[in-house]
């Protein structure tokens, strides 16, 4: 059990000081008196500053949940602290998490306030921190309270949103609201044509210019605006590369999880539904949703994603998707069942795009060997990762690698065109 | 090339330093008069320990063996004030130190606190010198000693029950 305990600066200034002295006089060495007079004084100052209170200590963050970058504060909180003149905390390392001070150890005298730490987590995911052990200390370093270890707690850290927009259309939008142009005419305010006055029509929509030139009542014609359904497939069967956070080399899952994030946050901004489907051992899946309470579902759903060497690939993607709805695959790419699942779904007629996020994990050092053992198994890796894409591409499914805004502007707009071509089924 | 551990501030090596130097230059003050070897080894391998675990109880040894060394030899001179100001120094050192691990920078505050605190602990050492360099024990009646023992023994006990665990 913790209780106030003497230091060693203490001991030392007992022994030297009432031993010196004592001895000094008693065995008449008089030198051995003067020498360690001064430690007398350091000796009876700190004894007679031993606190009596039973401090209870806690901390607390400011934060539970942030984005990748952020940071947050550790506080301390200590019910007593009459008697205590100095607090050091010393705050265990965590992956992924840097701290400040860089090195964990603060301290400070209580007549400047409590010493705080703080946190920023490095790489999304869920991040333990806060483990520490803090020690009081009394005046004249005296007597000690601890060290006290405090528990760690977890933090939840989202994915960065790497910056992201599309002008894009997404290609066949289906539900009633949104901001898709839709294919049908309807009350929006997207321009669609001029034509002549019908019974029913509001007098607001009509065109005056027009009708006064063709002597005949005009209206303006507006495209109704719907939302669309958009799921996003994350492969999170492999990590590939090692992950320096956000300030480092990003791993296959980073950018997968980081694309995803930026892709719902983008698609929920521009009011469509958002769906997710990590496919992993501990795989999950968040139907479609909208709004920002459902963004925050998605992203968390992100932050919690962990690779496991018993991930088995899917046989097929279940999304359930509506007529009409848009599927994202954010992938590597090295799974050849995860291809075969894509392909199906593209086969069953959903609009698919296949997002690469292998980013430069199978790039070779130049001046690496090229017939080493591991170069060549990762030459051999990208051959086969290639021949997937190339197969993918000929079913009609694009494939585009992930490189921020307007990744999928090209694809999204020729998904669009293809979608309003009338279809023959054999 | 790095010359100091990863986290260690330039300010806590300097204070370990002298944590080092400060014992051993005490009983270099000695010089000519060259100390006996197994003191020297005895000095500065504690000392050396003593800056390696600032808050180890290994740091009375230094400071006992010098003090003791200059008490065996009797030397009442000006070198026992200045042997004085460096134990203490050592002391103040190693509290510093003490707050906490390799890595904690040391506070400028609390390093100010301690000068002054270290200042005024300083503060007997003169009267004590001048004390005995003027003042004749032969001269002191005999009931002062006793008073002194019966004192030294009163202290320690006070001592011994203060520093007692606290037992709830």
């Amino acid at each position: 059990m913790t209780s106030w305990q003497p230091t060693p600066a203490l001991v030392r200034a007992c022994l030297l000081g009432i031993g010196g002295v004592g001895f000094g006089i008693v065995l008449g060495q008089e030198v051995l008196a003067v020498l360690c007079a001064p430690f007398v004084v350091l000796a009876a100052v700190g004894l007679a500053g031993r606190p009596r209170g039973r401090p209870e200590v806690t901390a607390r963050l400011d934060h539970r949940r942030l984005h990748e970058g952020q940071g947050t504060t550790s506080r301390l909180e200590v019910d007593d602290l009459a008697g205590v003149e100095h607090v050091t905390r010393v705050a265990a390392r965590a992956a992924h998490v840097a701290s400040q001070p860089t090195y964990g150890a603060v301290g400070s005298l209580v007549t400047g306030g409590l010493p705080t730490i703080g946190f920023s987590p490095r790489r999304w995911g869920r991040r333990a921190v806060g483990a520490e052990s803090v020690a009081l200390t009394s005046q004249w370093a005296g007597w000690r309270w601890g060290p006290v270890h405090l528990p760690e707690t977890s933090l939840v850290v989202q994915p960065m949103t790497a910056p992201y927009d599309s002008r894009a259309e997404v290609p066949q939008p289906d539900g009633l609201v949104g901001r898709h142009r839709s294919r049908r005419v309807g009350s929006g305010t997207e321009f669609e044509g001029i034509r002549l006055f019908a019974t029913g029509d509001r007098l607001k929509r009509i065109n005056w210019p027009v009708s006064l030139r063709t002597g005949e009542l005009h209206v303006v014609t507006t495209r109704a605006e719907q939302d669309a359904g958009v799921w996003l497939v994350v492969d999170a069967l492999r990590d590939i590369g090692v992950s320096g956070g956000i300030d480092g080399h990003a791993s296959t899952l980073d950018l997968t999880v980081r694309a995803a994030a930026a892709l719902a946050e983008h698609h929920v901004r521009t009011g469509d539904r958002v769906g997710l489907l990590v496919v992993a051992a501990n795989g999950a899946r968040v139907r479609l949703g909208s709004g920002p309470r459902h963004l925050q579902r998605l992203l968390g759903t992100l932050a919690r994603i962990r690779t496991d060497a018993r991930s088995v690939p899917p046989e097929r993607l279940d999304l359930g998707t509506e007529s009409g709805s848009v599927v994202h695959v954010l992938s590597p790419m090295l799974s050849t069942p995860l291809v075969t699942a894509a392909a199906s779904l593209q086969r069953g007629g959903t609009s698919l795009v296949v997002v690469d996020t292998i980013g430069d994990a199978l790039t070779t050092d130049d001046d690496a060997n090229r017939l080493a053992l591991p170069t060549l198994a990762m030459r051999m890796q990208k051959v086969e990762r290639d021949d997937r894409l190339r197969r993918l591409a000929a079913l009609g499914a694009p494939v585009v690698a992930w490189h921020g805004p307007g990744t999928l502007d090209t694809v999204l707009q020729q998904l669009a065109r293809r979608a309003q071509v009338p279809r023959v089924r054999a | 090339m790095r010359v100091l551990r990863q986290g260690i501030s330039p300010p806590v090596v300097v204070l370990r330093a002298l944590l080092l130097v400060l014992p051993c230059s005490a009983l270099a003050l000695a010089l000519p008069e060259v100390p006996d070897g197994l003191v020297v080894t005895a000095v500065v391998l504690s000392t050396a320990g003593w800056a390696w675990f600032p808050d180890h109880a290994v740091g009375v040894a230094p400071l006992a063996l010098v003090a003791g060394w200059w008490a065996v030899h009797g030397v009442v001179d000006w070198r026992l004030l200045v042997v004085g100001v460096l134990l203490v120094a050592a002391h103040v050192a190693a509290t510093l130190l003490s707050y906490g691990p390799a890595t904690l920078a040391v506070d400028p505050r609390l390093a100010r606190l301690w000068v002054g605190r270290g200042l005024l602990a300083l503060v007997p050492l003169p009267v004590t010198w001048l004390a005995v360099r003027a003042l004749d024990p032969a001269l002191a009646p005999s009931w002062l000693w006793l008073l002194t023992g019966a004192t030294v023994v009163g202290l320690l006990l006070v001592t011994a029950r203060l520093t007692r665990p606290e037992t709830r």
